[in-house]
């Protein structure tokens, strides 16, 4: 839910839905409010002017058709009888509601005064139809009495209108969905970019379209990217270079060891040379990344772990490896040899041996590379893949390295899909975790 | 004594004087006949000269580079080519067919194991030497549904699953596979896996060949290929196609 309101379209939606709803609220109050105002005045100044017809009208005939003419005008609303006296008492519940009534009366018809007028509103409940009974003195001292019924059911004017400004409403928030989904595509194709150029893959242009200020963004951001790829390239050239173009003296060394007469010293040098050129490929495997231009083919991960775990031991480590027959994997076979035998060489420098179990399951095939060693403190395990990350404990100062093993297995792991993960074990020693995914499909 | 090693000439191309003199000598010291030429140019002067059994290329060389020197020989003769690289990740192209090389050895390279490699790759030549213009010399083994591919220096099994080898073990089942059906002693097979300097002892050919047995016999249902002839060696059964 909240991570559903943060996104940016959400919010504008929010905030259209608001200021709709309240806009929507007030015209329609601001409206209805006018509409009864115009409809009260209308209806008072046509209710006078029927009352004071019928006034005239009786009036002018003899007191004994009176009683008849004042009946036959009546009608709708409005039921008129001829008397002696008032019958209207003036006041009662809703009063007030009738003083326009009384001032449109006097307005119109100049004979009448105050006293000519009596309007007694409604004493009974509610629920009685009759209004108001209203008494108007003719000039020989008797009176019209005239019933006011309630009018028909005010015009259903209401109804139509919410269901018109909702559609309306309505119709608004949905194009600024529209509107909001379209002007943020921009910013999810440069975040997509932004994480493809950190992965790095080739390089990616964001279409430098759309509105001037999108189109600003996508030009400065494209800028940025060629400029941050160009650095990486200059330093990937320069340190793959220095690498490369130390190999050429390390093989004279190595040659010139093999003419040593000095057997002891000779044996000395070369452990040196080795060490030398294990750092430069290192750095060179760190440069290169996860080898993606090696082929990706089905192998035999218990063959690549044995021949792994028998090199380890042929130079004095202990290395056991506990595996089915059989592991078959989709994957780069250099890539995962270098990978593995990172974290192989690990266990045995930093653990003084290597536990190497393979446990194959439906979808995925786990490698679990255990040690004896010390562990690595809970609060460090977070940065031990980042590369150049080293545990100075008195143990790693003397094995060398850069500090870049881990990281290569980490990028290589991932880059075949699968997860890697490191873990204390409860009776001591480091558990490195690796899984990789099973084979998509069996060729035919 | 093997016949190579008194008799081999063997050309080492590379622009580096002080390599090209060390390795010189060092092979000089293992007995064999060294030429040495510093880039194509000279390379082709050699060749005009005399007849060599192996060439050692550098990849990197000013001018034409070890690539297109390798393309050239392999077009012009069958005679075997090692390449010297620096670059890891230059070795599928430089044993693949497009190139041809017989072998490579990265740098800094231990100069046991590039003797051991030529004098595998010497073996392997032996007769096929002269088949200019054609294809390099067989390449491939197949036996019991598995390939084995010198070019790549992988092994796949029947379902085309690759299965990684030590440099040991592949030179181990290389030399199988050149003599099937025929006891090999451990003597001939340590001289064939003779890339690692430390495996001196009988004992570490039983270790290989027990090794090289878990990887090409994995499962109880799989078929026996090595056997154990006792007192004697080993021997390889299945059937052997050269391609």
């Amino acid at each position: 839910m909240r991570r559903w309101f943060n996104t940016l379209a959400a919010r504008t939606v929010l905030l259209m839905l608001i200021g709709v709803g309240i806009v929507h609220v007030a015209s329609l109050y601001a409206y209805q409010h006018a509409l009864d105002r115009e409809m009260s005045l209308a209806n008072e100044a046509r209710l006078a002017d029927q009352l004071l017809t019928i006034r005239r009208s009786v009036m002018r005939v003899v007191p004994a058709e009176r009683e008849s003419v004042a009946h036959e005008l009546s009608g709708g609303p409005v039921e008129a009888h001829w008397s002696a006296t008032e019958r209207a008492r003036s006041g009662g519940p809703g009063a007030e509601a009738w003083k326009g009534l009384h001032g449109r009366l006097k307005e119109q018809a100049a004979d009448l005064v105050d006293d000519d007028i009596v309007i007694g509103a409604n004493r009974k409940t509610g629920a009685d139809p009759h209004l108001a009974l209203i008494s108007l003195r003719l000039p020989d001292e008797s009176w019209i009495n005239i019933t006011l019924f309630a009018p028909d059911a005010r015009p259903q004017s209401t109804h139509g209108t919410w269901v018109s400004t909702s559609l309306m409403a309505l119709g608004v928030v949905a194009i600024s969905v529209l509107v909001i989904g379209w002007m943020t595509t921009p910013l999810r194709r440069f975040a997509a970019a932004a994480r493809q150029l950190y992965h790095g893959t080739d390089r990616v242009e964001v279409a430098e379209t759309g509105p001037q200020e999108i189109r600003d963004a996508a030009v400065a951001f494209n800028e940025m990217q060629a400029r941050i790829r160009k650095l990486v390239a200059a330093r990937t050239q320069t340190l793959a270079a220095v690498s490369h173009d130390l190999k050429t003296p390390l093989t004279r060394m190595r040659l010139r060891a093999e003419v040593l007469a000095d057997r002891a010293q000779a044996e000395g040098l070369v452990a040196d040379i080795r060490e030398m050129e294990r750092m430069l490929d290192q750095t060179l495997a760190h440069l290169r990344g996860d080898r993606k231009d090696e082929e990706t083919r089905p192998l035999d991960l218990v063959a690549l772990l044995a021949t792994l775990a028998d090199q380890a031991a042929d130079r004095g480590g202990s290395a056991l490896l506990i595996a089915p027959d059989t592991a078959v994997v989709d994957g780069r076979p250099m890539a995962l040899k270098r990978a593995f035998g990172n974290l192989i060489d690990n266990a045995i420098k930093y653990g003084g041996g290597a536990e190497i179990k393979v446990e194959p399951n439906r979808e995925s095939i786990i490698v679990s590379i255990s040690d004896g060693g010390p562990g690595i403190p809970e609060d460090r395990m977070d940065e031990m893949f980042e590369p150049f990350t080293r545990l100075e404990t008195s143990r790693s100062r003397e094995t060398g390295g850069f500090g870049l093993g881990l990281s290569i297995a980490h990028d290589i792991v991932e880059g075949h899909g699968g997860t890697i993960t490191l873990a204390n074990r409860p009776e001591g020693g480091l558990r490195v975790t690796i899984r990789l995914p099973c084979r998509a499909t069996t060729p035919a | 004594m093997e016949q190579d090693r008194s008799v081999a000439s063997i050309l080492i191309v590379d622009d580096d004087n002080d390599i090209r003199t060390l390795l010189a000598s060092f092979l000089e010291t293992q007995g064999f006949s060294v030429t040495k030429a510093r880039d194509g140019i000279e390379m082709q002067h050699c060749l005009d000269e005399r007849a060599h059994d192996l060439a050692i290329l550098d990849l990197m060389l000013p001018g034409q580079d070890g690539l297109d020197l390798c393309r050239q020989l392999r077009q012009r003769s069958g005679m075997p080519v090692i390449m010297l690289t620096a670059r890891t990740e230059e070795t599928d192209r430089i044993v693949g067919l497009e190139i041809g090389a017989d072998d490579y050895v990265t740098k800094p390279f231990n100069p046991r194991e590039l003797l051991a490699r030529i004098r595998a790759v010497l073996r392997r030549s032996g007769g096929a030497m002269a088949a200019p213009g054609g294809s390099p010399p067989g390449h491939t083994y197949r036996f019991e549904g598995w390939t084995l591919s010198l070019e790549r220096r992988e092994l796949t099994n029947p379902a085309g699953v690759m299965v990684d080898l030590s440099t040991g073990e592949f030179d181990l089942l290389l030399a199988f596979l050149e003599a099937p059906n025929r006891v090999l002693t451990r003597e001939h097979l340590l001289d064939a896996a003779r890339n690692q300097p430390d495996a001196v002892f009988d004992r570490a050919i039983d270790v290989q060949v027990s090794r090289l047995r878990k990887k090409i016999e994995p499962g109880e249902l799989s078929p026996p290929m090595i056997r154990t002839v006792r007192g004697a060696g080993y021997l390889f059964m299945p059937r052997v196609a050269r391609a």
